[in-house]
């Protein structure tokens, strides 16, 4: 059964897909005259270390957070999760921009109470602000796989005379190493590949020197050095991969009821998080909508964020399912996922251009929605591939054979038992694509239908022209319609009742 | 391939277009800018792609055009410069044409596309609106920017400002600049031409060991407002947009005299499909209404004769920009091979 | 009617399963015993169909498998039944029972037979382990296979639902006539349940037969320890008479592999006498209380260990001597001495 996939030619075609853009690129930038530059090494170590410093920090923050939202039990629980996996849904220059402007010398902090603050610069600032928009990847993907493991080993390791805090240090997380490896890869992917932050904040990076290129017209020379940055992704790719979860039994999951003043100090600990990569952003914006004025925003701008990212969230899902499938089945499968997420680490302003070259040849469906829909797909299938893999991995592989053996087919099986059995890692999938694509920005601006316009076109439009209080409104209603999809996704994970956990006591 | 024809192209615009000002002045008489009264109704459909468009003020202009044309049909796409710009080469190349328009804040990605042989001619009584300094056989200027030097009001005055911008690194002020910005590779590009790449790389060594970095010029003004730093590099308009939303803002405007620091360009427009309707649409960005309009709200310098330039901006004679072509000024990558090699990108 | 013959499988470079033949009849029930890492489950995932076999050949009724032509699971018309009951969460008791039925009749017969009934449409995880496994079971047999495999049933249920149910599985395969292979480790249950017995060790299988013959004629060490409590006494065997000579006593022999000479004689805890006696021909070492019976660990003056167990009633306490006596009638098996493993 482990040989060859019926999944393998559809995931196949799907992959070549995803891969297309960067082929593109490789097209593109033969024309380039330089393959290196010496020059390069000084910003080629500060994108390293922001991506390390990013995925470090993501992963400092989400852990804990993780933990927080999968065992400890909340008073209106889920609203704490969807709160803290908010950030996801702002574009992070725009947080970036937030952060610059309010502190520092002269910033809107010291003007309001004339508190001194220090700046937000350089690396440290970068380094910062990258973690506070990337780390619910990494809380979402710890979350699921620490839901999964069972609790009698930490049950065990406190009986034999040890805290809680470190049961969990030396008990739980060495077992989910897996998947503060996956969230942490898309961390460092997302700080690879941006833009807005290190510029805003003034840190020279690889990718600052690709949109110089880019933005001076140099297209081939931003393609030369996209495609560079891609083998430091592959590489990160391949260490990823070798991050091995362990292979377990499922069992009830941990669940802590610490008093309410533990509570209350673990909720107020995550404050400054939510304050810092929420509040203060849309404080910011209020405090500039109050000076300056509402501008002309249209509320059907919200309206085709939602569906546009709606089809692509579905979309992207019905095309990670043969390629995840695939990846659990054998290791071509798994070189075809890897493959896919490449494009993933493209600096958006460039796979934008190339996305277009993609798009051109099929002409008719050029600056369609259809189209704009399969750019989606093609940018930010990694997302939902990782997700639904991790869940089905994580499934009985006894469940499958025992379908099998009941005489359904392995089409059949697929369907009946390990598509319903992930629809939590689908629903996670179809989420995170969903705000990602909320916020997307540069392929949207050209391949979008005219008169096509998102919030996140919008709020790019007021931002670039300097007249940031029209920035409030859109930039709430992002949080918001973000907001109310991840609401749907964790509320929706309690009406599907097909944990493998025993949730209530079994009747005898 | 595309650099190739496009310095050949340069080189044939550079004996075109660059005539000594006395022949221009020769071929037309500058005639008093058109009122949209004047001007045709326009009919049919038209796309649009704009470049950073300003925030609401192209828009208003666009809105005031489609409200006095009711059966145009404008569509309008926006996007970053650069990306636009390569859209309509990519959709050139593969043979399909969308835009009819495009309508870009600075020249060079007009010149991109005009190099690449995309840019209908324009009428000539239409380029003959325009002053000389500012007609080309197939784009428009729209609106005029100039190169200034923003300073903190609470630290300096006016007179303490060099009016030769070699001479800027001399002072021991605080600067703040946006390499990355493209007026000011423009900007740098204009200072290569007048004074030579070599003089241009000595002068961006010693400003470079004292400037500031910031990402763009707007963050450049607000931060010679807020003190973070003496004096700036950056275009007229921000910090005149600046100061008309916080009038007591601590940041004016000073000028360097007939060299690179005070570079007049502009914004362009070409029409990317022949046919009357998109250089109709090009003469109403040209008439007096949408000018002044431009000169007023968004602070832009007006290329057309007998509208007034915006408030706060001496007038151009006494400033006395250097005299370019501005196609020229699109040459931008040993612009931007240079600043690399200092260290300033 | 399934015909193993020669199978082996690898699992890479180790053989797992080594060269095994064996036939079932129709509605035969087979246990294959043997420690852990003794193939017994590798063997049933290769009839399954779930992993390849690298040599021999399976035929199941009129197919045939071999290494370069298998036949997918589904096609084989085998039921399994799972360790750990492999129900799927997502469906009620119903929906898991007639998962590919056609028709709900067969489902609601076997739902019935078991006793389901009033659980139809719960889902597994309110059901006991108990319950989850009869669920199982009636998820295979509804189906009709061929023929059934048991991996381990029981062994995730508690000691007093095991005894039950296992009878309760074992009537349920001779209602539905189908032959079964049920694997365990459990040599109680294995004995108690089978029509026929397989001792596997290191993917070999040391020997096939009824319960009593396995038990009794074991045909070598390891069977005989594996499927009791052995004590291996050493005596002299008379060839002319088949009776071995011991310090407990005489015995009707069964030579083992033409064992003669100096042998070691096989002997089960019941097949001994033990008395309090100052003289006695022994010295309890250890005694173990075990409800209905006790079992004595005692030291035979000659140097041997024996295990014997007796009536609750007979107390003695380690360091009592005792007299012992060989009390069987029936032959007791006798080893080599040079066999000793």
């Amino acid at each position: 059964m482990k040989r060859w996939s019926p999944s393998y030619p559809l995931a196949f075609i799907i992959a070549l897909m995803a891969l297309m853009p960067v082929l593109v690129l490789m097209v593109l930038a033969a024309d380039s005259p330089q393959l290196f530059d010496a020059r390069n090494l000084q910003i080629l170590t500060n994108t390293l270390a922001l991506m390390v410093f990013t995925a470090g920090g993501a992963v400092l923050i989400g852990v804990p957070l993780a933990l927080l939202t999968a065992y400890v039990r909340l008073p209106w629980g889920k609203f704490w999760l969807v709160l803290l996996a908010a950030p996801l849904a702002i574009p992070s220059y725009i947080g970036a921009f937030t952060l610059y402007a309010a502190f520092g010398p002269g910033g809107e902090i010291e003007q309001l109470t004339g508190l001194t603050t220090p700046s937000f610069d350089g690396l440290f600032g970068s380094s910062v602000v990258m973690a506070l928009y990337t780390y619910p990847f990494v809380m979402l993907t710890v979350r699921a796989s620490l839901l999964s493991l069972d609790a009698s080993l930490v049950y065990a390791a406190r009986t034999l005379g040890m805290s809680l805090l470190s049961s969990l240090w030396t008990v739980v997380l060495p077992r989910i190493t897996n998947g503060i490896a996956a969230g942490a890869l898309l961390a460092a992917m997302y700080a690879l590949s941006d833009f807005g932050t290190p510029a805003i904040l003034r840190l020279d990076t690889f990718t600052r020197m690709i949109y110089v290129e880019y933005n001076s017209f140099g297209l081939s020379q931003a393609a030369m050095l996209s495609l560079q940055l891609l083998v430091i992704v592959g590489l990160i790719l391949f260490l990823e991969s070798r991050v091995k979860g362990t292979h377990e039994r499922p069992g009830k999951s941990l669940t802590l009821w610490p008093g309410k003043l533990r509570t209350s100090m673990m909720l107020l600990s995550c404050m400054p998080v939510i304050a810092l990569s929420i509040l203060l952003p849309l404080a910011v914006f209020g405090i500039w909508l109050w000076r300056e004025g509402a501008g002309n925003f249209e509320l059907v701008y919200a309206w085709n964020s939602a569906y546009a990212a709606l089809f692509a969230a579905i979309a992207t899902v019905l095309f990670a399912l043969p390629v995840a499938q695939a990846a659990i089945s054998g290791k071509f499968g798994r070189l075809m996922e890897r493959v896919s997420y490449l494009g993933f680490g493209v600096p958006g302003i460039v796979m934008g251009t190339a996305l277009v070259y993609v798009g051109l040849q099929l002409s008719m469906l050029y600056q369609t929605l259809a189209l704009l829909v399969l750019a989606y797909v093609m940018r930010f299938l990694p997302l939902a591939v990782g997700s639904i893999r991790s869940t089905s991995e994580r499934l009985d592989p006894s469940l499958v054979k025992a379908a099998r053996l009941l005489g359904a087919s392995q089409k059949e099986a697929f369907r009946r038992i390990t598509l319903p059995l992930s629809i939590r890692g689908i629903v996670a999938g179809a989420a995170l694509v969903f705000l990602e694509v909320m916020r997307e920005l540069p392929a949207t601006l050209i391949l979008s239908p005219l008169d096509f316009e998102t919030l996140a076109t919008y709020l790019w439009r007021v931002y670039e022209a300097g007249y940031f209080g029209q920035a409030a409104i859109p930039g709430l209603l992002l949080v918001v319609i973000s907001g109310l999809a991840l609401a749907v996704m964790f509320f929706g994970e309690r009406w599907n009742q097909t944990d493998v956990i025993e949730e209530e006591p079994s009747l005898s | 391939m595309q650099r190739r024809t496009f310095i050949q192209s340069l080189a044939a615009l550079a004996a075109a277009g660059a005539l000594p000002l006395n022949i221009s002045q020769v071929l037309a008489d500058p005639a008093d800018a058109v009122s949209v009264e004047e001007l045709p109704k326009l009919e049919g459909e038209l796309t649009l792609y704009l470049g950073r468009g300003e925030g609401g003020l192209y828009e208003n202009v666009i809105k005031a055009i489609e409200e006095r044309n009711p059966d145009l049909k404008l569509r309008i796409r926006r996007g970053p410069t650069a990306s636009l710009t390569n859209a309509i080469l990519a959709e050139a190349k593969a043979g399909v044409r969308r835009a009819d328009l495009f309508w870009a804040v600075d020249s060079g990605a007009v010149g991109m596309v005009t190099a690449a042989g995309l840019a209908q001619t324009l009428p000539a009584e239409l380029t003959g609106q325009l002053r000389d300094e500012f007609r080309f056989p197939d784009w428009a200027p729209v609106t005029g920017r100039i190169r200034t030097i923003p300073f903190n009001t609470e630290r300096l005055t006016a007179d303490k400002i060099p009016n030769d911008i070699m001479a800027l690194p001399d002072t021991d002020y605080s600067v703040g600049w946006a390499p990355a910005y493209a007026a000011f590779q423009s900007f740098v590009t204009g200072m290569r031409i007048l004074e030579g790449d070599k003089v241009t790389r000595e002068w961006l060594k010693a400003m470079n060991r004292k400037a500031k970095k910031f990402a763009g010029e707007l963050g450049v003004v607000m931060a010679v407002e807020r003190g973070e730093v003496d004096i700036g590099l950056a275009n007229h308009y921000y910090t005149l947009r600046l100061k008309a939303g916080k009038p007591d803002a601590n940041v004016d405007l000073a000028f360097t005299n007939n060299d690179a620091g005070c570079l007049v360009n502009a914004s362009g427009i070409l029409a990317l499909k022949e046919g009357e309707l998109p250089a109709n649409f090009i003469r109403y960005l040209l008439t007096k209404e949408v000018q002044s309009y431009l000169a007023e709200e968004a602070c832009e310098i007006p290329l057309v004769n007998g509208v007034m330039p915006p408030e706060g901006l001496p007038r151009l004679k006494t400033i006395n920009p250097p005299q370019i072509d501005l196609t020229r000024l699109a040459d931008l990558r040993p612009t931007i091979d240079l600043m690399r090699d200092v260290g300033v990108l | 009617m399934i015909e193993v013959q020669n199978v082996s499988v690898h699992y890479g470079q180790k053989k797992v399963v080594d060269e095994l033949s064996l036939t079932l009849g129709d509605s035969e029930l087979l246990t294959l015993v043997g420690p852990t890492g003794c193939g017994k489950t590798t063997i049933l995932q290769a009839l399954a169909g779930l992993i390849p076999i690298t040599e021999g050949t399976i035929k199941l009724g009129a197919q045939t498998v071999t290494a370069d032509k298998t036949i997918a699971p589904e096609k084989r018309h085998v039921g399994m039944v799972f360790q750990d009951f492999a129900l799927f969460p997502h469906l009620t008791v119903m929906q898991n029972v007639s998962f590919k039925l056609k028709d709900s009749r067969k489902a609601d017969h076997w739902i019935d037979l078991l006793g389901l009934t009033p659980w139809r449409d719960v889902r597994p995880a309110n059901l006991s382990g108990g319950q989850k496994q009869r669920v199982a079971l009636a998820r295979t047999l509804a189906h009709e296979p061929a023929f059934v495999l048991l991996d381990e049933p029981l062994s995730n249920l508690d000691a007093a639902l095991k005894d039950d149910l296992r009878w309760e599985i074992r009537h349920a395969l001779k209602d539905a006539g189908v032959p079964a292979i049920w694997v365990t480790h459990d040599q109680e249950e294995a004995l108690s349940v089978g029509d026929r017995i397989g001792v596997l060790k290191d993917g070999k299988l040391e020997q096939i037969g009824t319960p009593e013959s396995c038990f009794s004629e074991p045909q070598n060490r390891f069977v005989a320890r594996f499927l009791g409590d052995a004590s291996f006494l050493p005596g002299r065997l008379d060839a002319g008479s088949n009776i071995v000579a011991t310090p407990l006593g005489n015995a009707p022999a069964a030579p083992v592999n033409g064992a003669e000479g100096e042998v070691d004689l096989l002997l089960r805890p019941d097949d001994l006498s033990l008395k309090l006696d100052e003289q006695g021909n022994g010295e309890i070492i250890w005694s173990r209380y075990e409800g209905s019976a006790r079992l004595y660990g005692v030291k035979t003056d000659t140097g041997a260990t024996v295990k014997i167990r007796c009536s609750h009633e007979n107390i003695a306490e380690p360091g009592q001597r005792v007299m012992m006596h060989i009390i069987t009638t029936h032959p007791l098996a006798v080893f080599d001495q040079s066999d000793a493993e």
